[in-house]
């Protein structure tokens, strides 16, 4: 089997004396959809902080093979991973397209990012008849929709998701989490899937992990995972 | 009504230069949530340093160019090597910090260059240009220099990549380096440009007031109201700001309470505004959360 | 938690026989305090009487910044409000000087406290520019043709310097040096009873909790208000008191060079600490007077450097350091004598 393209081994972090994780172990292939499970408070936000040094991560973390956890923020970035972090972290005072601009920063090729904005747009179009105007005037779905699109701009090769479906209604939820599929397939972005929203989760991803109090409790494929009767107790409600 | 236009007229000049320096003063306060008490201070040191190049035999307008690098790196030096290394929640470290860079920039402009004061050059013709008598050619040239700076600056913020960098990690550092912007360069830069756009108004000024070290602390006052009328996170309210302090200034100096208490104007304009509207013209409330 | 610690209820943490030797201590300083007139020349008692005024004025500066956490950049103005004070009412109208320094306290009290109404609507940085501004504007207020009739305009006013009374074989240096030392006392024990109690207490709270200071019942508004007028009311009489020591005011002796002045006074003595008043007061007193000698402007380098070279390696002033090696000491004590116990 492939190296998987991010290995985390043993990652603790925490905020200041407070320890959330404690010891997160995990891998996601390239090219495939894995999400992160697990309540309120389990740890499954600051695993990605700590991915892109958000926190201070006490661990191996491995991305392409190369070890990324002594990196400050601004160069993982460099390295391909877009984060899309929890409360989507928009620019509301500068313009959609300033935004998304603004995603390409770290980009060299200013042909293919203007490219870009047309493949954004198609996969949003909404956004692209909001182009001018002021993020923050934006609603809640098309704010998430212009997170996902200012991490794409970056052409990564891995996307990490916060809690997308946070405060969005379950029709944008699905179309949000459709397109997402067909980036995933059609461009080969991996995507790192955060959620609470467990049964859409576990729809759209191929692998599952379960976090609980800052540990993995439970690993496996999706449908393993959905199949798991303590995890249809307590997470999927059936 | 002759004069009153001179006065309002002669008030743009100046309050091009307010405009300038409360520019200055916004750009560090939407990045960093600060008032540089020390712009002024700083702003008059790079004018000493160019009375110096020019002193020295340099031609004048490389001289404004030297000076303006100058007062960038001052500016890049004191936010790498002073100011990012306060970590503080409240601000009174910062104020103190900057109350000493007021007292050494001041200081060691009096040791090196004297407290008497000198001539500065002006790039203009002495003659008033176009034969009118409203404006000396140094008030016009001064307001066009302003107006050139402020339009370049706001093509920088509004067109370029790197402006658009600077403008995001000051509304949103977490965010900005998640996109891989490296905010302390930012702000860093950011305080270069201050720095620069200080000096320039302190070159545009020293003409008319003469080169002194507490040249620019009046000064500061004004722009410091300008900025708050403005609204002290919108440049364009600086720059409306601040001509309408220049001709505020000018018309009740000239008017109302004459010309030894026009400072007073500049105290009235900073407690009534802070106390009646804090958020200035164009500026937004701010809400913070408990 | 702050940088900037309060000493509030350490003492009183203390065990007794520490606070005998304090107390002990205190008497020793107290009687060369007193001592110090008949050994010292008369400029130096002249000096030193400075420096008790200076004292004065950075307890009160301090009570509002150190303490409460509302900056001002502009105390020099009750400063001058005082020593104008007592100069309008000695000269214009002959008063006995003694009488002038309670007056000007309450003239400050009072001023201070209407000054701190609006001054409540104005957080940190905005209270500093806007008093900085004040600062800054003071000189040419006290210039105005409108109330040169009163202060002298530009040349200012001239007193005399009071003879000791009763007869006493003093001279007036002498007298005035004991007459400030008496009112610093007074001051100082006010101020200590005030600051180690539930005033003092609250003042911290509001500086460093605002909003739960409140929630929890205590009048903030009330409370920031009054310590902006007793802060000024410190000042106002230090004022008062220098100005009988120089025996003379003029209005660009209060420039804003006097504000941020205090503002090294307690910054180097110590925010929020009594006895901090008494270094920085030492440091603002006698470096200007080392320092001219190199040049003009060296004082002032030297006061922006230590400001800012204290928010980096002092942060709690000169006070904080000596209170933080005396806890290291004590630690090292009490741990030894475990292991040797």
């Amino acid at each position: 089997m492939a190296a998987p393209l991010l290995d985390v081994v043993n990652l603790h972090a925490g905020y200041g004396l407070t320890r959330v994780l404690h010891g997160i172990s995990f891998g996601l292939a390239e090219g495939s959809i894995t999400t992160l499970l697990g309540a309120n408070g389990a740890g499954k936000t600051t695993t990605l902080r700590a991915l892109c040094a958000m926190v201070k991560p006490h661990g191996e973390i491995r991305f392409g093979g190369e070890r990324i956890d002594s990196r400050a923020t601004e160069d993982i970035v460099r390295l391909g991973i877009a984060h899309v972090p929890e409360g989507r972290g928009t620019f509301v005072h500068l313009s959609t397209e300033e935004n998304l601009r603004l995603g390409a920063y770290v980009r060299k090729d200013k042909a293919a990012v203007e490219q870009d904005f047309d493949r954004i747009y198609g996969y949003f179009p909404r956004l692209a008849e909001r182009r001018h105007q002021q993020a923050g005037t934006l609603s809640g779905g098309e704010q998430q929709m212009l997170a996902v699109s200012r991490a794409l701009m970056l052409r990564p090769r891995l996307l990490l998701l916060d809690e997308p479906s946070f405060g969005l209604a379950p029709l944008i939820v699905r179309e949000l989490f459709s397109i997402l599929r067909t980036i995933n397939e059609r461009e080969r972005v991996s995507i790192l899937l955060v959620e609470q929203n467990a049964a859409m989760a576990l729809d759209l991803a191929d692998q599952a992990y379960l976090i609980e109090t800052g540990r993995v409790v439970l690993s496996g494929s999706a449908d393993d995972v959905k199949r798991n009767d303590a995890v249809r107790a307590s997470y999927l409600g059936y | 009504m002759e004069t009153f236009l001179h006065q309002v007229v002669a008030g743009l000049a100046s309050g091009g230069i307010y405009a300038s320096v409360a520019l200055a003063l916004v750009m560090i306060h939407q990045a960093t949530h600060l008032l540089n008490f020390a712009q002024g201070e700083m702003a008059m040191f790079s004018t000493y340093i160019a009375w110096a190049l020019i002193n020295a035999g340099v031609p004048y307008w490389a001289a404004f160019c030297l000076t303006i690098a100058f007062a960038f790196a001052l500016g890049l030096a004191v936010q790498h090597f002073i100011m990012r290394n306060i970590r503080s929640t409240s601000v009174l470290p910062f104020v103190i910090v900057f109350i000493g860079l007021i007292v050494i920039c001041n200081s060691v402009a009096g040791w090196i260059f004297t407290y008497t004061i000198k001539e500065f050059p002006s790039p203009f013709p002495k003659e008033p240009l176009f034969g009118q008598r409203f404006l000396s050619s140094h008030e016009l040239g001064a307001i066009s220099v302003t107006l050139v700076v402020l339009i370049m600056l706001w093509a920088f913020f509004r067109f370029t990549s790197l402006g658009l960098a600077m403008r995001a990690a000051a509304q949103n550092p977490g965010s900005s380096r998640l996109v891989g912007i490296r905010v302390a360069w930012m702000l860093a830069l950011g305080w270069g440009l201050a720095a620069s756009v200080g000096a320039i108004a302190g070159m545009m000024v020293a003409p008319i007031v003469y080169l002194d070290p507490n040249m620019m602390s009046g000064i500061l006052l004004y722009a410091f109201a300008a900025a708050l009328i403005g609204g002290v996170d919108s440049p364009g309210g600086a720059v409306v700001g601040g001509f309408l302090v220049g001709v505020l200034e000018n018309v009740l100096g000239a008017y109302v309470v004459g010309n030894e208490l026009k400072l007073l104007v500049a105290l009235v304009l900073i407690i009534g505004v802070l106390l009646v509207k804090p958020s200035g013209l164009f500026g937004s409330v701010q809400v913070t959360r408990v | 938690m702050s940088a900037i610690a309060p000493s509030v209820g350490a003492i009183s943490a203390r065990p007794t026989s520490e606070r005998a030797w304090l107390l002990i201590g205190l008497a020793v300083l107290l009687l060369a305090a007193f001592a110090l007139p008949f050994v010292l020349s008369s400029y130096r008692t002249f000096q030193f009487t400075l420096v008790l005024v200076y004292a004065i004025a950075l307890l009160g500066l301090n009570i509002l910044t150190g303490y409460n956490g509302q900056i001002s950049l502009g105390h020099g103005a009750f400063y001058a409000i005082g020593a104008y004070a007592a100069a309008i009412l000695m000269d214009r109208y002959g008063y006995p000087y003694w009488a002038t320094v309670p007056i000007a306290g309450v003239l400050c009290l009072v001023v201070g406290f209407l000054f701190g109404l609006p001054a409540l609507r104005l957080e940190g940085h905005y209270l500093a520019l806007a008093t900085f501004a004040l600062g800054i504007t003071m000189p040419q207020l006290l210039k105005n043709k409108h109330v040169e009739h009163w202060t002298g305009g530009v040349q200012g006013i001239v007193i005399i310097k009071p003879d000791a009374p009763f007869g006493l074989k003093l001279t007036p240096d002498q007298w005035l040096y004991l007459f400030t030392l008496a009112v610093t006392v007074v001051m100082f024990v006010v101020g200590w009873n005030l600051l180690r109690g539930r005033v003092g207490r609250a003042l911290v709270a509001i500086r460093d909790h605002p909003i739960a200071a409140s929630a929890m019942g205590i009048d903030t508004a009330m409370y920031k208000s009054l310590a902006f007028g007793v802060s000024a009311m410190y000042t106002g009489i230090a004022g008062s008191l220098g100005a009988i020591a120089v025996q003379f005011v003029a209005p660009d002796s209060f420039a804003v060079g006097l504000s941020i002045g205090l503002l090294t006074g307690i910054v180097i003595g110590g925010l929020a600490s009594i006895p901090g008043a008494f270094f920085g007061a030492l440091f603002i007193q006698f470096i200007p007077n080392v320092a001219d000698q190199i040049s003009k402007a060296a004082p002032w380098a030297i006061y922006g450097i230590f400001l800012i070279g204290f928010m980096f390696l002092m942060p709690m002033g000169i006070n904080g350091a000596i209170r933080l090696g005396w806890a290291r000491f004590r630690h090292r004590k009490s741990a030894a004598q475990r292991e040797g116990g």
